[in-house]
């Protein structure tokens, strides 16, 4: 016994000390809520254009990310903070957790893309929809507009992502309490509207995958969610439509940034670049469905679904910094005076 | 004896383990962006939400307590005093609940009776619904998850108290002129009162510091465990720590209570031994006994078989059907082909390992200062020993990363967050009362004589431990060492919290897997998890 035991002890360390001492390429730490389909072909891609570097991802929800990166403030683990609304990344610039670094696609990009300080800035535009199951509901019958989600037919059948690890879903609540406001601290009809969809709601789902899992199982049929998403699962063959709101929709700038104290500055500057890049773009485009924020990559090399997104969207006017500003205070309220009051 | 300093360098070390991260968060709660402040406890007192997290916490944890009690006992009961066919099997089999680590074991609850599980479809189906039957939400469905899973602490203590009964006793009760009920109630019982109470402690506590059954079922229900991270997920950092302080505070109070209670009840028997089962003579009785039993058997393996049947269902090949539609071994395949998904199962063993290792040796470094060398500071250390049993999962991570999130070496404060050594620590911290009370009590009955023997024979006193002491204690070391790996293999609180890449263990790759919907890679890494955690609790009980 006590043999086996010191043996054990010795193997242990041993091992531990060849995990922490490998050396080779450049490891680069990303910490992404883009999944495990998006991150591994992009990793894979990169990777052969970039030997040098070893892209290794964590799959977190983005507020999770903001979370991370603050809590490892003392001793930053991330090089590179890839995805989420840019009130997430307007909330970490200012609490000095960020590099700035002005890409060279940024030229490319329009205003709204690129944030304030250079310290963020969006790769990706990411419209959020009102999303049914279409085995169901028939695409004439799913709600036009966000009003018509509150209709009495959808009680009950309304499934909301738990909002409070999600940065979509906060712009999305977000936007619908702005949209009621006459003055920015004028949140009443916003909580009022909030606290209807509460009582259409039958259940806050978890995570992503669980909401895509319970919408296809139709456990309910009405959702609101992201465009990518949902473009993602109809490709996969999951029963999945959405409908732009009619009377506009946010349209989420999803950010990458650099994060204060990375190990590996120089790998994550290039990550950034060619995240940005028209190469990269169109990569995450054609497979990926993500809607590119530079606009200069030519009509004819996009894939179709992109030339319908921009053409069909109505984007809805945001004051995005006052978002960042009182999002979590208006998700505290939510939490504890309309989850759960509507009923 | 030899001026040594009598045991204070094992005290100092488990008050810096066990002690200081707690004082760290008591000391954030209070302090505001300028100095000193108790704004934060203000606002907590005033929020209703708030205490209604904190009652839902502790309601919770009473009810799982009666209910486990309510199902562990009486099974105990059936499976230590009757004699039927199938008896030996099927006592074990009873006790596999605690081989699904609590992330795994939500997830196998998930597939089985949640609402579009397979128990629910086939209600749903036989009775041709629109709607599926119950939702698997909300108290009830923490609670089914609590008993479910806790109620082996009853189902083992009771066992295990049982076997030490005194029959003399109960043949004196009846001798007396004693009906069968009032020597249960008034014989047996309170002589399995230790066991009993320290089962119900297990439970209690494990209730209170639940994370996976309300993080996963919870919804709108209020338990302080996920209030804490979603108030952390908000940014509040200061509420958080509040919050932390207020659900350790209840914890400790509900230890000091229990211990209150249990130190006044412990009666020592030696006489004849357990009396034996009792053979039902009647063959209708024997047969219902049996069938009874392997009902109860069946309605407990259901989560596992569940898992394991998930396991084998590629990805999105099951939507609404009642049965998946697809078996392979692609998920299996998966977990060993793709390196970024076997490396977690790697490090949940090498961190599992050395934390064991490392609880097994404080443990017996406190052993000995306690019983063999009866220090002045025994029973500080053992108090301390017991500490982290009431301190929930999510208080213990929250509390390390804010201690080990700085650098300052007086202050017996390192960078350990997002290093390899954060999650090891913490699986140490929480495995410590695991490992400590079972070798504690190992030390009181071995007879100092062997020590002496050795030592006057010229052993050194490393010799000693190692070729008398050690190997005397074997059993407990192995059953406790087990339990303590199993327990730190699986675990998911405090690692969701402390994981960095090198470090990710899992129960976060689980998560992860979830998070995409990779149910069967889910379940194919619960089987894994399930297996090595039965491995371990086999090498546990050999004798």
């Amino acid at each position: 016994m006590p043999k086996t035991l010191s043996r054990v002890l010795l193997g242990a360390t041993l091992f531990a000390l060849a995990c922490g001492g490998s050396k080779g390429p450049t490891p680069l730490v990303v910490y992404s809520p883009h999944g495990r389909d998006q991150l591994t072909l992009m990793e894979k891609t990169f990777e052969a254009a970039n030997p040098d570097i070893d892209v290794r991802w964590l799959d977190m929800g983005s507020q999770d990310a903001l979370d991370r990166v603050r809590s490892e403030r003392a001793n930053p683990q991330g090089d590179v903070w890839f995805g989420g609304p840019s009130t997430l990344f307007i909330r970490a610039a200012a609490d000095s957790l960020l590099v700035s670094f002005v890409p060279t696609f940024a030229a490319a990009t329009p205003e709204r893309a690129r944030g304030a300080g250079g310290f963020f800035h969006a790769v990706y535009e990411t419209p959020t929809v009102i999303m049914y199951n279409s085995d169901a509901v028939k695409a004439a019958d799913a709600p036009k507009d966000w009003d018509e989600v509150l209709a009495p037919r959808w009680k009950r059948k309304v499934l909301i992502r738990e909002p409070f690890g999600s940065g979509t879903m906060r712009t999305i609540f977000g936007l619908l309490i702005q949209r009621g406001m006459k003055s920015p601290t004028d949140t009443g009809p916003g909580f009022q509207w909030l606290r209807r969809l509460d009582a259409q709601t039958k259940e806050y789902v978890l995570n992503p995958a669980l909401l895509d899992q319970k919408m296809v199982r139709q456990e309910g049929v009405i959702s609101l969610w992201d465009l990518p998403d949902i473009l993602q699962e109809q490709k996969k063959g999951s029963p999945l439509g959405y409908v732009f709101p009619s009377s506009g929709t946010a349209v989420i700038e999803d950010c990458i940034a650099i994060i204060r104290g990375a190990k590996h500055l120089a790998a994550a500057k290039r990550w950034v670049e060619w995240v940005g890049s028209q190469q990269g773009q169109l990569l995450t485009a054609r497979d990926m469905m993500r809607l590119p924020s530079r606009t200069d990559i030519p009509d004819d090399s996009l894939p179709d679904w992109v030339k319908m997104v921009r053409a069909e969207m109505k984007v809805a006017p945001m004051d995005w910094s006052l978002l960042a500003d009182r999002g979590a205070d208006w998700m505290t309220y939510w939490d504890r005076n309309v989850r759960g009051k509507g009923r | 004896m030899r001026g040594r300093p009598r045991g204070i360098l094992l005290t100092l070390f488990l008050l810096w383990l066990v002690v200081y991260p707690l004082l760290m968060v008591v000391l954030d709660s209070v302090r505001g962006p300028s100095g000193w402040s108790l704004a934060q406890v203000a606002e907590f007192g005033r929020t209703p939400e708030e205490w209604q997290a904190l009652w839902g916490s502790l309601w919770i944890s009473m009810v799982s307590v009666v209910f486990a009690g309510a199902i562990g006992i009486p099974l105990a009961f059936v499976f230590e005093r009757m004699e039927f066919p199938g008896r030996r099997i099927l006592g074990a089999l009873v006790a596999l609940p605690a081989v699904l680590p609590p992330l795994v074991g939500v997830m196998a609850f998930l597939f089985l009776y949640g609402e579009s599980g397979f128990l629910s479809r086939i209600v749903k189906g036989a009775f041709s619904l629109e709607d599926a039957p119950w939702r698997l939400a909300g108290a009830p469905a923490i609670l089914l998850v609590h008993a479910y899973s806790m109620y082996v602490y009853f189902y083992l203590f009771t066992r295990a108290g049982l076997a030490k009964v005194d029959s003399s006793m109960i043949e004196a009760a009846q001798s007396l002129g004693a009906s069968r009920s009032s020597t249960l109630f008034r014989v047996t019982l309170p002589l399995l009162g230790p066991q009993i109470i320290a089962a119900a402690l297990l439970t209690f506590m494990t209730s209170l510091g639940s994370f996976s059954a309300p993080y996963i079922f919870g919804g709108g229900f209020r338990v302080m465990t996920t209030q804490i991270v979603s108030t952390k997920l908000n940014g509040n950092d200061a509420m958080a720590m509040v919050e932390t302080v207020a659900l350790a505070v209840v914890a400790l109070v509900g230890l000091a209570l229990f211990r209150w209670t249990s130190s006044e009840r412990s009666v020592a028997a030696v006489g004849k031994g357990a009396p034996p089962a009792r053979k039902l003579e009647q063959p209708v009785a024997r047969w219902l006994a049996a069938v009874v039993g392997w009902a109860v058997a069946v309605v407990v393996l259901l989560p596992h078989a569940t898992l394991i049947l998930i396991s084998f269902v590629p990805m999105r090949t099951w939507t609404t059907q009642l049965m998946p539609p697809v078996y392979t071994l692609g998920n299996y395949g998966a977990l060993i082909r793709e390196p970024e998904r076997l490396r977690p199962l790697i490090n949940s063993l090498w961190m599992a390992v050395v934390a064991t290792v490392a609880a097994l040796a404080v443990a017996l470094w406190a052993g000995r200062a306690i019983v063999r060398r009866r220090v002045r500071l025994a029973r500080v250390i053992d108090i301390l020993t017991n500490v982290p049993w009431a301190v929930p999962g999510t208080v213990l991570a929250i509390a390390l990363a804010t201690t080990f999130s700085v650098n300052a070496p007086w202050a017996g404060r390192w960078v350990l967050v997002g290093t390899f050594f954060i999650l090891p620590l913490a699986y140490l911290i929480r495995n410590i009362p695991l490992t400590a009370g079972p070798v504690i009590a190992g030390f009181r009955q071995l007879d100092p004589g062997l020590d002496e023997a050795a030592a006057s024979l010229g052993a050194s006193r490393w010799a000693t431990l190692r070729r008398v002491t050690m190997p005397l204690l074997r059993p407990a070391l192995l059953a406790c060492g087990a339990l303590a790996f199993a327990t730190a293999v699986g675990d998911f609180v405090t690692s969701i919290v402390l994981y960095t890449f090198e470090t990710r263990p899992i129960s976060v790759e689980i998560l992860s897997a979830l998070r995409q919907n990779d149910i069967g890679i889910a379940a194919a890494f619960g089987v894994v998890l399930m297996l090595v955690s039965a491995g371990a609790m086999a090498v546990g009980t050999s004798r």
